[in-house]
């Protein structure tokens, strides 16, 4: 029925299939709506935040998804930029993730302050010495740019590319692309690191604080650099499970080793900065404020020691030299595997620099505070993912997201028959 | 006129306290004379404290040991209105990222302005003290009970946040008489806030720190030149070692009172000087 | 069809661009934030005009005064006067602080009421003043037709001052001896001083002059007596290097400002007080010229602690080391000017007589009696030149029956009041009492065993309440005739309290009533004018106010300008004598003796309880007639009360000995009751011992403190001392099992 929609050469599942899997997410979507709708018509009491714990889980998932949509400012800068082109058979996708994650990021703002109606003071009454302006202002610019670069990709589509004006639009844009691909991955780098600088400038937050380089707090650097180096990550790995549910073959091997490959570089030497970096604040930055670091870990079972071991060692070493050795890298459990870890180490870290550093008593007459989140909460931080994955489904379909998938995946005359 | 103003006004005020743990009984006055003074909601539940707005707070902290060595303690908490390492670079408002809480340059209070602040809780994040409240709720009051609100300050509304301003209205209020009146300067008199006006014991003495006839002065005697350090032996502040360089100083003749002031390595002394943070 | 989606696409997109460039959403993205600044729902305080008003808070005993702010016809804020006879600088309690939420809150009596049982319920139907004072009167014509006026009585929560008075002339016109004031330590206070001085009066403390305070359980920081002047005297004493020492089982606010904490075992304060008179005795160390110039009865005192008192006897009931003792009592008497002060907690509970004899003999063998910095006896307020009541022959027969509670009589001699006892009489001869009228105080709330409390007044066959407000007592009453509270109306507040300096509080209106209530004063007037004859005569006034201004005469304008008059403080001078046949102070004589030798009343015992549950006093609570207000439960710890749920505090000793780790669920059982409750580890309390804060677990009032923790008086029986009458509980015997 949607045939004439649909990328010319590709093969997709029955209209029926699509539309109740999109009935299905959108079951999950409409329960986020109705608790992000809790959110802003009650307020936030619908949430289990508190004074102590201002910050709290779908923050976590906001910088944890910005870290992961990293895939997309690193590739446009490493193809456009740097001319690496073979990672055109994987940048629509990471301009995908990218653009859902953003909003999502976005999204989550909106839900999570106190005031929505008067989020926009960000920008009218900026202080140009918050992190958080910075972070406003780069996060919206990089999202306009995410944004122009997804268009190109919609005017692909079969219909609409008919359209002279629209066709033509999109050969221009492509063009153009390079210009946005390095706007894109200059406020990335800022906003990425903004985002680390929110915590890593609370100097009353001895967990968090770093010292600083110029205004700019060692976790700036660390968060922007993470993300360029989790992020490819993730892009592989949503890759892989896309492939693992459409049961096709969508990009070539050598793309995937090769960004695989940059992915495992750039874990290896951000986990070496980081590991010099932890090591610092253990012994020189904390000390300094009369705190032994192993208090930190000291209170409660959440926050123990292997906190530490987890992010660093388990989803950091591990996955770099997984996918720096070509052995390991090239044999798909391991670098899946290692994919996998990567995420769930940097979410981890964006976990720990958040909630950790609320959990964390300062005062010495003040205790831990621990908290567990509400099904509002739960709900409205699952809410991105639903939408991401009915965006993913719809662009999929409709859109020509992977150039290799047609020479894969070559449609076999008679099942084409069949299926007419 | 303009130019006598300038004048008097040269040398910028640094309003700050100095609480005297020894003379706290822990009864709760200043809470309640802040709470009636600055319109401060209520809840039908204030027993979970994370959520109960309390702009001045009073820990109860002990010395650990068991009975009858046991020792308690009071100590009263409202912001500290830190002044950061460099004028005006306190934890929170250096953050804030819509200039919704602001340093006051002329008076060191840090302000607080409810209907710029969208609440996004960053400076709750930032502050060590928990001064900081967020309304997670519509202030409600029982049917009647809005009768008895203060028109000096305004009723704050859901998600925002709010704090012990050092009850800038009675400044204002103050300041405008003094003009009024031809005066030169707000005596110290005339600017006092709620809480140390209430507080039973004497416990809290507020003016400021710049002037040298006002009692907190004399008490807390500060080094303008070290971060307004206290040379008083007695005196101590919140988590120096940070760097907040607060406004709030605290007097006990208790050693362990004065260690839980600030953390410590096992090795350290109290109050053993330390040069703070730098931070950006 | 091309051309159509074309031209529909360029009118979208062109479309949003114009809007864009419009004014439009930028003035809706503003007028959104402008309305998210000013919901409707978000009161805007209404300005006005600005006033204060200086008046004296009724809240407790202290009787403060206080400033309150106005705008317009509003009251805003109370704040403490700068200058007054409590010497409180400007500072105000909590409570007091607190006050315009008891006005301007949701639990006040809205005018009168009449209890109806319709079908099994009960609810209350507003109705006229008229009709009100109607009913009162009608009941107690009949009553009075019946020739038993005697049974008509009337619980009040104070006895000074021109109301409390009207009641008495009242009850005293209409033939009924039975006006009884709620208890406190006053009460013990004033039996002593008749005992060993033959005054009738109350004892000033002059905490502000003196050099050592001996405090047993006396809650000077945490609200005894009067408590702003608690606080500044005991900051001025260590300011000046002073001494306090502290006798409690607790570690209070004052044991931990103390310089001295004696971990004392509850109940041992008369024992402590007398094994220190012995030490001080035998070392010598007494004042003999105030000994011997003027008290009576010293060798006998003397041998009779000698014989019982000795120290290492001593040391075996209170827990303390014989030493720690002697070092005590000669510090004090080595002191200039000693204090020692009597009164566990706010002192809003009696002790027993030889408690307060012991501690007021300790007093005395130092000099410390009407010595500056000393216990001073000050006279009973007599400004009240009232003329006197004509009594009818009906009038006499019931006053000639005497009182229900035995106060005065052959059995309690000492006594003015024994509320326990009231109601113990009305639960054990139902119908004696045919009527009590209920004013300014909470008994089925504050009474120890309230449970009882409340069974008997469910006997009582008509019972008026006055109260303000909706509490336990008046959901009890037949009839409310709300009276107006203390920011609405005039009253005269005597100030006793400890107090050195006589000084009448002037209550003011500092708003008009907001409600349809009516003064306490006036509603007396209306019922006696409604009783006629004799009775009505007895109230030659056109109103309360008028009443008043009589009473008050000249020292009207002066007191309804600073809302107070003071007198000069009493002279401290031992040279003032003593009532007494000899003119001395009484250490000892046969009566006193009996009282010293009788042992300690002790409370229910037995294995079963192998705890002692100790009731504190919190500044951060009330415990009497006015219920705590929002402000103040805000302050309350949350390991005082979570939720709904109330804390019982332990040492983490025994709550390990009972398998109980903090935040558990425990029921806490006592002979007299049981209630569920949350442990609290807590290393101040002494091991054995479980300690709860009166002033909670309310069933009446709003939300916002009713059904909160448990009311320690539902577990607590009353104790009588045995030389007084007075119910002198201090505790019970408990156990604690997990839930
Ligand atoms: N961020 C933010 N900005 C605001 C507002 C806000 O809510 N948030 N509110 C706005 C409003 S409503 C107002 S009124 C303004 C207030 O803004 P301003 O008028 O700037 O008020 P202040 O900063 O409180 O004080 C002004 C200066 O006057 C000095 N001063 C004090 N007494 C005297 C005196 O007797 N003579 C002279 N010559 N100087 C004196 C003080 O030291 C200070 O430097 O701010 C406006 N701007
Ligand atoms: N702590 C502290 N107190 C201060 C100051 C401070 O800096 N700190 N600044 C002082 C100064 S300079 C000023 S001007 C005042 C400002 O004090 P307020 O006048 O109380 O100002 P806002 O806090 O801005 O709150 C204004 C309130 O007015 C209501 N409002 C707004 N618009 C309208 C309207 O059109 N109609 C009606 N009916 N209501 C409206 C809204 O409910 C809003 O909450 O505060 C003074 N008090
Ligand atoms: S009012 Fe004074 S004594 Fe009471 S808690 Fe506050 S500072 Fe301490
Ligand atoms: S105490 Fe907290 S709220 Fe107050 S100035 Fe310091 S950081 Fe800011
Ligand atoms: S919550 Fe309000 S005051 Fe705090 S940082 Fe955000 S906008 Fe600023
Ligand atoms: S200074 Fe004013 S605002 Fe701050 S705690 Fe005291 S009463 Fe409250
Ligand atoms: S101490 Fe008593 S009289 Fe004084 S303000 Fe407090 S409640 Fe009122
Ligand atoms: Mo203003």
């Amino acid at each position: 029925m949607d045939s004439a929609l649909i990328p010319e050469g590709v093969k997709r599942c029955a209209l029926w299939k699509f539309l109740l899997g999109l009935f299905l997410v959108g079951l999950v979507l409409a329960w986020g709506v109705y608790a992000m709708l809790l959110c802003w018509i009650k307020g936030l009491n619908q949430t289990n935040m508190n004074d102590y714990y201002g910050f709290a889980l779908w923050i976590w998932a906001d910088l944890a998804v910005i870290a992961l949509g990293g895939g997309a400012f690193f590739s446009g800068l490493l193809k456009y930029v740097f001319g690496k082109d073979d990672l055109k058979n994987i940048i629509n996708y990471a301009v995908l993730i990218g653009f859902i994650c953003y909003s999502s990021a976005l999204l989550i703002l909106a839900i999570d302050v106190g005031q929505p109606l008067r989020s926009w003071f960000i920008f009218w009454h900026a202080n140009v010495h918050s992190m958080l302006t910075e972070v406003a202002f780069c996060l919206s610019c990089y999202f306009a740019v995410l944004t122009i670069e997804y268009i190109p990709l919609i005017l692909e589509n079969r219909q609409v590319d008919k359209v002279p004006f629209f066709h033509n639009l999109s050969h221009n844009m492509h063009s153009a692309m390079a210009v946005f691909a390095a706007t894109g991955a200059f406020l990335s780098f800022f906003h990425q690191g903004s985002l680390g600088g929110v915590s890593g400038v609370l100097f009353g937050r001895p967990f968090s604080y770093r010292e600083h380089i110029l205004i700019w707090p060692y976790t700036f650097f660390l968060f922007t650099w993470s993300a360029a180096a989790y992020g490819p990550s993730f892009t592989l790995f949503i890759t892989w499970l896309t492939e693992k549910i459409t049961r096709k073959k969508l990009v070539k091997d050598n793309t995937i080793f090769l960004l695989a490959k940059i992915s495992g570089w750039m874990i290896l030497t951000y986990i070496t900065a980081k590991s010099a970096d932890t090591l610092y604040w253990m012994f020189k930055t904390a000390p300094a404020q009369g705190l032994n670091w192993e208090f930190f870990y000291s209170n409660n079972a959440l926050y123990g020691k292997w906190i530490l071991f987890t992010e660093i060692v388990l989803c950091g070493w591990l996955p770099a030299l997984l996918l720096v050795f070509k052995p390991t890298r090239e044999n798909a459990f391991l670098r899946v595997l290692a994919t996998l870890l990567g995420i769930i180490g940097v979410s981890l870290n964006r976990w720990v620099m958040v909630l950790q550093t609320m959990a964390v008593p300062v005062l010495t007459f003040d205790m831990w505070a621990l908290y567990m989140p509400s099904w509002q909460e739960v709900a409205t931080t699952i809410l991105p993912v639903a939408y991401g994955v009915i965006l993913i489904m719809i662009s999929y379909r409709y859109l020509p997201i992977f150039p290799q998938e047609k020479e894969l995946n070559p449609i076999n005359a008679t099942a084409e028959e069949a299926a007419a | 006129m303009k130019q006598t103003q300038t004048q008097n006004q040269h040398r910028p005020k640094r309003y700050g306290m100095a609480i005297d743990l020894d003379k706290c009984t822990g009864c709760g006055s200043c809470m309640v004379a802040c709470f009636a003074e600055n319109n401060v909601p209520f809840k039908q539940d204030e027993t979970d404290k994370l959520l109960s707005i309390t702009w001045m707070r009073v820990y109860k902290i002990t010395n650990g040991k068991k009975f009858p060595e046991t020792e308690v303690c009071y100590l009263p908490r409202p912001c500290q209105h830190c002044a950061g390492q460099h004028e005006g670079h306190s934890p929170c408002v250096s953050v804030c990222p819509a200039t919704a809480t602001d340093y006051s340059a002329d008076t060191g209070i840090v302000s607080q302005i409810y209907t710029r602040c969208f609440g996004c809780r960053y400076c709750m994040a930032a502050c060590p003290y928990h001064a900081r409240y967020f309304n997670w709720w519509d202030p409600v009051w029982p049917a009647g009970m809005e009768r008895y609100l203060s028109p000096n300050v305004s009723p704050r509304m859901r998600g925002v946040v709010e704090k012990c301003s050092f009850c800038f209205h009675r400044y204002q209020l103050a300041r405008d008489k003094a003009y009024l009146e031809g005066k030169r300067a707000v005596s110290e008199a005339e600017y006092q806030t709620a809480c140390t006006q209430a507080c039973p014991a004497g416990a809290i003495v507020f003016g400021d720190l710049n002037n040298s006839e006002h009692a907190v002065y004399q008490i807390v005697q500060p080094d303008a030149h070290n971060h307004y350090k206290s040379k008083n032996p007695y005196a101590f502040r919140l988590l120096e070692r940070l760097g907040t360089n607060t406004k709030v100083y605290y007097l006990s003749s208790r050693e362990w009172v004065r260690k839980a002031g600030d953390n410590y390595l096992a090795n350290e002394e109290p109050g053993a000087s330390h040069a703070p943070n730098q931070h950006g | 069809m091309k051309l159509s989606r074309r031209c529909f696409l360029s009118f979208v997109l062109g479309g949003a661009a114009g809007t864009a460039l419009t004014p439009l959403p930028w003035k809706l993205t503003d007028d959104l934030s402008i309305w998210s600044q000013n919901w409707p729902w978000t009161p805007v305080p209404p300005d006005g005009a600005t006033n204060f008003v200086n008046s004296t808070c009724e809240l407790c005993p202290a009787h403060c005064g206080i400033t309150v702010r106005t705008v317009a016809d509003r009251a805003v804020k109370i704040e403490g006067q700068e200058e007054n006879a409590n010497k409180t600088g400007g500072g105000a309690c909590l409570l007091g602080l607190s006050g315009l939420q008891l006005l301007y809150g949701p639990t006040r009596v809205q005018g009168p009421l009449k209890r109806i049982e319709e079908n099994g319920t009960i609810r209350f139907q507003p109705i006229s003043w008229q009709q009100a004072i109607d009913e009162v009167v009608a009941k107690m014509a009949e009553l009075r037709s019946q020739g038993k006026p005697q049974s008509v009585a009337c619980l009040s929560g104070r006895d000074v001052g021109t109301v409390p008075q009207l009641f008495k002339r009242l009850l005293k016109a209409y033939g009924s001896a039975n006006f009884v004031s709620m208890p406190s330590v006053e009460d013990a206070y004033a039996s002593a001083l008749r005992l060993t001085q033959g005054i009738d009066g109350f004892v000033g403390l002059d905490v502000e002059n003196t050099d050592f305070i001996l405090s047993f359980g006396s809650a000077l920081l945490d609200g005894y007596g009067s408590p702003q002047r608690m606080m500044q005297a005991v900051g001025r004493l260590k300011k000046q290097r002073g001494t306090l020492v502290q006798a409690e089982s607790r570690l209070s606010n004052t044991a931990a400002k103390a310089d001295i904490w004696l971990a004392i075992k509850p109940g041992s304060e008369a024992a402590l007080a007398l094994g220190m008179a012995q030490v001080i005795i035998s070392r010598g160390r007494y004042n003999s010229d105030f000994v011997n110039a003027h008290t009576e009865g010293f060798d006998s005192f003397a041998a009779m602690v000698k014989e019982k008192y000795a120290p290492s006897a001593v040391a075996e009931v209170t827990g303390i080391a014989p030493e720690v003792i002697a070092q005590t009592a000669l510090a004090f008497a080595g002191a200039k000017n000693p204090l020692a002060i009597c009164g566990r907690g706010k002192g809003q509970t009696p002790v027993s007589l030889k408690e307060v004899l012991a501690i007021q003999a300790l007093n005395a063998l130092v000099g410390s009696i009407n010595r500056k910095g000393g216990a001073q006896t000050m006279p009973t307020y007599d400004y009240l030149n009232w003329p006197a009541v004509e009594l009818d022959v009906t009038a006499q027969t019931g006053i000639a029956k005497g009182r229900l509670d035995g106060a005065g009589s052959d059995k309690y001699p000492h006594v003015g009041s024994l509320a326990h006892r009231l109601i113990e009489a009305i639960d054990a001869s139902a119908g004696e009492l045919q009527m009590l009228l209920v004013a300014e105080c909470n008994p089925c709330y504050s009474l120890p065993d309230s449970d009882k409390v409340k069974a008997a007044f469910e006997k009582i066959p008509f019972i008026v309440s006055f109260s303000s407000f909706m509490d336990e007592t008046a959901r009890q009453a037949d009839l409310i005739l709300p009276n107006h509270v203390y920011l609405e109306r005039y009253e005269d507040v005597p100030v006793m309290a400890g107090t050195v300096q006589p000084t009448i509080g002037l209550c003011q209106p500092v708003v008009s009533p907001l409600l349809n209530t009516q003064h306490l004063g006036d509603s007396i007037i209306k019922i006696a004018l409604g009783l006629q004859g004799n009775i009505a005569k007895a109230f030659p006034w056109k109103n309360y106010e008028s009443c008043l201004m009589e009473t008050l005469g000249d020292q009207w304008p002066l007191m309804s300008d600073q809302g107070y008059w003071a007198s000069e403080a009493a002279a401290s001078s031992s040279e003032r004598g003593f009532s007494t046949a000899s003119g001395k102070l009484i250490l000892m004589n046969g009566t006193l003796g009996a009282i010293f030798m009788a042992e300690a009343p002790v409370t229910a015992s037995g294995g079963d309880y192998p705890l002692q549950l100790i009731p504190y006093d919190s500044i951060r609570l009330t415990s009497g007639y006015v219920g705590t207000p929002p402000f103040m439960i805000k302050t309350v710890e949350d390991t005082v009360l979570k939720g709904q749920e109330g804390f019982v505090a332990l040492n983490p000793e025994t709550g390990k000995s009972l398998g109980l780790a903090s935040g558990d669920m425990a029921t806490l059982i006592t002979p007299v009751g049981q209630a569920s409750v949350r442990v609290h580890h807590d290393d101040g309390v002494m091991p054995g011992v479980l300690s709860m804060p009166r002033g909670l677990g309310h069933s009446a009032y709003d939300s916002f403190l009713a059904a909160k923790g448990v009311n320690i008086n539902q577990l607590i029986g009353t104790m009588e001392d045995p030389a007084s009458g007075l119910d002198a509980a201090w505790g019970i015997r408990a156990k604690l099992v997990k839930a």
